[in-house]
């Protein structure tokens, strides 16, 4: 019993130890640099767009070390994940926060240990950081908002009802996109808005039900708007599900290459409107701050309208 | 007792120490020659971010002796946060106003009775001396008026605190006050109906895990899920205390947990309370017929895991500035994993608070030295769920089991005949200790 006691403990010595041996020399490399970026989560498809944007820039300047860390989807993992790049004192920060205010408190403390800031895609509530990037989500709202008040018979004469499927609801790029999109369309006597705030909460499943639904209890829709593209693509599987496919026109957003603008290109969606994840363009401007350069304390992204006749072009842009 | 004996007896803390020790080892070191992990800053930030896993830790771990489990603690928390984040920045009338408000008063009144029953009882035993205690009957003046009449009062003085603060913002005091009570009715209620209904708790806590999101999602409202909380904008001053450093040093939530795990913690070791959570864990049916209540006290370990669920949905709101219905989502997994690391057994029966706390440091400190060398996030819970089977295979079982159960192929060796103790034998409360190990 004693001996069995005692191998026991050499388990776990032993599991410990080659945690340690497996994970020791992570730090052994001799950059520069090294860059902090705290991402909310791997796993969506505009989050692994947003890393692959990064690292593809980063690959670009072998000066940097950069670690990215993985909130896992949640405030309280990604708060730790911030501390943590603190403590392990970083040149500079990147975060893209979960929450406005959930994340407010440990920039802060970043700041106050005296490490740049860069806070991208979405604000925190102070204004002591170094620099925003992000796109204007209420730009690209209304960039969609005008090109459904002319498929829909342009300025004035627009006419047809319409289907809006909301993203989170308690994200203010939801609200944004909505409030863009309405600038426009609710000038037109002629468009009626079938849905009171549906949330599919950015996922390609809900919106799918919500549509299914909306298919029943109307007999004509003409256009839906998604607030990204997987809503989107999910309301047009319903209304293929249901054979009605043909008679609306489906807009999305985000027209990431391998998602909204494959949809596009083969027909599914009519159109969608890119959201530049700022990965890149923050990694530059940090690396731009670190070399001593000033930069501006916002940057705004531009969007672009993707159809069916720039979509193949695109796609050969990005390689596929 | 042999040295060896001590050591296996205390494996759990040598697990603890052992990954403290990877972690000053193995930790980088910074620019300035500082070891990273052991920097006080560092140790903090762990002790603080476990803090609130630990507070429903603590709540489960009483649970879970009991033989339940309670899945509705996240959910809850969820709920606790949006009342206190719309306690604390809208004032007036609003859901959280309308449903709190309620809550305190009927959670007084019962505290009220309970307490001044429970006074009388116990008095009335003294007088009638060892052996008569389940025949102890109150008369009316002492069994329901004086202590319907000191619940009256106490409601009221707590109406009395609470509702002028409706009008303007709540403060610091009144939030901690009305969540955690509200947290805890709806705890009390997932007692209620397990003890009243004879289900089985985890579907009962799974369905107030569904309800309470719902509840939490209507109180927060469609267009605000997110309640953001600015002290000194749109929230009072004195709630920043609870995001403070004690002496500049110790987090506040900290302090919380270390608080309730050693309250709770001496509340299962040395009162009657304790000793019938462990005996209802260990062979309910016996502990019944002799002569244990054991519905209330069941009902009372899920009414304060959720008491404990609100006290971490107020640090929660305080910590990250915000209150929203996914507060607490997942947590119920992390705490009841933290818990089986800390040597509970999910059968019931066994188990300390002790345990519970090295096991969420454990969790938390793991964490923080995946996190510092900065490996691959999805690599990390891989690593994750390896140690903490691993660690709850040298809490359960010892290798020469295990070394067997390869040799032999098919069969294990026999397990030694372990007898459910109906009273907690002080092998089983020895705090950290386990029970495998009665001789």
């Amino acid at each position: 019993m004693k001996r069995r006691d005692m191998l026991a403990l050499a388990t776990l010595a032993a599991t410990f130890a080659a945690t340690t041996a497996l994970t020791g020399n992570a730090f052994a490399q001799n950059k520069k640099w090294t860059i902090g970026f705290s991402q909310v989560t791997t796993i969506e498809p505009c989050r692994a767009q947003f890393n692959k944007d990064i690292l593809a820039e980063a690959a670009k300047h072998p000066e940097i070390n950069l670690i990215i860390t993985d909130g896992e989807d949640k405030t309280e993992k990604q708060v730790a994940d911030v501390e943590n790049l603190i403590r392990q004192e970083v040149d500079a920060l990147l975060v893209s926060p979960k929450e406005s205010a959930g994340l407010t408190g440990v920039v802060q403390k970043a700041i106050d240990a005296k490490i740049p800031v860069f806070v991208l895609d979405r604000n925190v509530d102070t204004d002591q950081y170094t620099q925003f990037v992000g796109g204007d989500n209420e730009l690209i709202g209304r960039a969609a908002g005008e090109y459904a008040m002319e498929l829909l018979g342009g300025k004035g004469k627009a006419a047809g009802n319409v289907v809006e499927i909301w993203g989170g609801m308690g994200t203010q790029p939801a609200h944004d996109r909505h409030d863009g999109f309405h600038e426009f369309t609710d000038k037109e006597p002629g468009i009626k808005n079938l849905l009171d705030q549906q949330s599919g909460d950015w996922k390609q499943d809900q919106a799918y039900n919500i549509m299914a639904n909306a298919l029943k209890a109307n007999e004509k829709i003409d256009l839906v708007y998604g607030h990204n593209d997987p809503m989107a693509y999910g309301a047009y599987l319903a209304a293929k599900d249901a054979g009605r496919e043909k008679e609306m026109k489906f807009i999305g957003i985000d027209g990431l290459p391998d998602e909204g603008v494959q949809m596009v290109n083969k027909g599914e969606l009519t159109a969608t409107f890119t959201y530049v994840t700022p990965g890149a363009e923050g990694l530059r401007q940090a690396i731009k701050f670190l070399n001593g350069e000033k930069v501006e304390k916002t940057i705004t992204l531009p969007t672009q309208k993707i159809t069916s006749e720039n979509a193949a072009q695109v796609l050969k842009d990005n390689g596929l | 007792m042999s040295a060896l004996k001590l050591i296996s007896r205390t494996k759990l803390y040598w697990g603890l120490i052992a990954i403290f020790l990877i972690g000053v080892l193995g930790s980088p070191v910074s620019s300035k020659g500082n070891n990273i992990f052991l920097s006080s800053g560092n140790l903090l930030d762990v002790l603080r971010q476990v803090s609130t896993t630990g507070l429903i830790a603590t709540g489960m771990t009483a649970v879970i002796i009991t033989a339940g489990i309670d899945l509705s603690v996240g959910s809850l928390m969820a709920i606790g946060s949006v009342v206190c984040a719309m306690l604390l920045t809208i004032p007036g009338d609003t859901p959280a106003s309308l449903m709190g408000i309620p809550a305190v008063g009927l959670t007084a009144l019962a505290i009220g009775v309970l307490a001044t029953r429970f006074v009388f009882a116990n008095r009335a035993k003294m007088a009638a001396g060892e052996g008569a205690h389940r025949h102890v009957q109150l008369d009316a003046m002492r069994g329901w008026i004086v202590p319907a009449v000191v619940g009256a009062v106490l409601a009221g003085l707590a109406l009395w605190y609470l509702l002028p603060q409706v009008e303007t913002k709540f403060g610091v005091l009144g939030v901690l006050i009305v969540a955690p009570c509200v947290c805890m009715l709806f705890g009390a209620l997932n007692g209620v109906i397990i003890v009243a209904g004879r289900l089985q708790p985890f579907i009962v806590t799974l369905a107030m895990m569904v309800t309470a999101l719902g509840i939490a999602r209507l109180t927060a409202g469609q267009n605000n899920a997110v309640l953001p909380v600015y002290t000194g904008s749109n929230a009072t001053e004195d709630f920043e205390v609870l995001r403070s450093l004690v002496f500049g040093v110790v987090p506040m939530p900290g302090l919380f947990f270390l608080g309730a795990i050693l309250l709770y913690g001496a509340v299962l070791r040395f009162t009657p309370f304790g000793r019938y959570v462990y005996a209802i864990g260990g062979n309910e049916e016996a502990a019944r017929l002799s002569g244990i209540a054991s519905g209330r006290v069941k009902i009372a370990t899920y009414a304060i895991s959720g008491l404990l669920a609100g006290v971490a949905a107020v640090l929660y709101v305080a910590q990250y500035r915000q209150g929203k219905p996914d507060a607490g989502a997942g947590l119920e997994l992390d705490a009841i994993a933290a818990v089986v690391i800390g040597g509970t057994s999910l059968m019931g029966g066994r188990g300390s608070l002790a345990g519970t706390f090295c096991g969420v440091l454990i969790f938390g400190l793991l964490s923080n030295i995946l996190q510092l060398h900065n490996i691959n996030s999805n690599l990390q819970l891989v690593l994750k769920g390896v140690i903490i089977v691993g660690t709850v295979l040298v809490q359960e079982r010892n290798a020469g089991d295990l070394l067997g159960f390869l040799r032999f192929g098919t069969t294990r060796p026999a397990q030694k005949e372990t007898v459910a103790p109906e009273r907690p034998s002080q092998e089983t409360r020895n705090l950290g200790g386990n029970a495998n190990e009665t001789p």
